[in-house]
């Protein structure tokens, strides 16, 4: 009797599964502990797929699976879309901030000096000089544009 | 993959896999979810395979992943509560219609998926060591070492090599 893998493991394999048995196969497992027991394993397995495969409970409805997988797919290319357009509202944020810090002290001077010489009685045409000074009406414009982008990126993540 | 290809493909993969599922965790409920769980990953994956058995390998390998991890969440769980729950419907109560039923569920889950897909699934040693993360040097003699469990465990109910082949 052999206790170690048998070399025709895999022939008493395939004879089980379609009960073609050459009369050598047979005396060989006949005298083989190991090929006794994988006819014994291998015929088991198959009655017992055989009954599994007849349970009378049916399978899951596939369309469900279908459906979700369909969603989480939408969901998915949403999120890729919508990335780029958060992650240039991001950068309109961040480039915000850092003209802001930048240009603070500068704009603060000027946002003084428009104020302090603004005569709200006189023509547009005699505005100070510095209420048209297109360093202003940039900062302004980022700031006003950098909130916004920051404000819509809030509004999103919540 | 389109919704008449994944139809085919459930209807051709979906009866032999929740064999594997349930005689694995023993539980139908648990391998229905695990099954609808597989599809689902494999469609998110959007493997698409060379043929329908190259998908149902796929397939196998998923679900034995998701066997793994349920394994996993109850051992955890196990050493966090002290009672196991022992009630039906959990693999301890391991479907027991069937004598190869109780064989199997004496055995390691490792050596019950092993088991089937050698057996059953007839799934090479390379394809089982893709499915169950091990290498494929050591798939002989572990599955030797698995038989010879089964097969004591058959015995013992009663089942003798000689019966099962005249």
């Amino acid at each position: 009797m052999n206790t170690k893998p048998c070399s025709y493991e895999d022939a008493v394999t395939a004879a089980v599964r379609s009960g073609n048995w050459s009369p050598e196969l047979k005396a060989h497992r006949d005298g083989c502990l190991v090929c006794a027991e994988l006819t014994l394993v291998v015929a088991a397995l198959a009655s017992d797929a055989e009954e599994l495969d007849a349970i009378d409970t049916p399978l899951p409805d596939p369309a469900p699976i279908w459906l979700r997988a369909q969603l989480a797919s939408r969901e998915r290319q949403y999120h890729r879309a919508t990335r780029a357009i958060v992650w240039v509202q991001r950068a309109a944020v961040a480039i915000t901030l850092g003209i802001g810090l930048a240009f603070v002290p500068g704009l603060w001077n000027l946002v003084k000096e428009t104020f302090s010489s603004l005569d709200l009685s006189s023509p547009v045409a005699n505005l100070p000089r510095a209420a048209g000074s297109p360093l202003l009406v940039i900062v302004v414009s980022m700031l006003v544009l950098g909130g916004l982008a920051l404000w819509e990126l809030t509004a999103q993540e919540n | 993959m389109d919704e008449a290809a994944f139809r085919h493909l459930y209807d051709r993969t979906a009866r032999p896999l929740r064999a594997y599922l349930m005689r694995s965790c023993g539980d139908l409920a648990l391998a229905d979810d695990l099954l609808q769980e597989a599809y689902l990953r494999m469609l998110r994956s959007g493997f698409e395979g060379e043929d329908d058995d190259h998908r149902k390998n796929y397939l196998f390998r998923i679900a034995t992943n998701l066997l793994r991890d349920h394994f996993r969440r109850k051992r955890s769980e196990s050493d966090e509560v002290p009672e196991r729950d022992e009630s039906p419907g959990h693999d301890q109560a391991i479907h027991m219609r069937s004598d190869v039923g109780g064989a199997m569920a004496e055995l390691a889950p490792r050596d019950r998926q092993m088991l089937w897909l050698a057996y059953v699934e007839g799934a090479s040693h390379q394809e089982i060591a893709r499915a169950l993360g091990l290498r494929t040097a050591s798939i002989r003699s572990m599955l030797f070492r698995a038989r010879q469990r089964l097969a004591k465990q058959l015995q013992a109910r009663g089942l003798r090599p000689e019966l099962e082949v005249s």
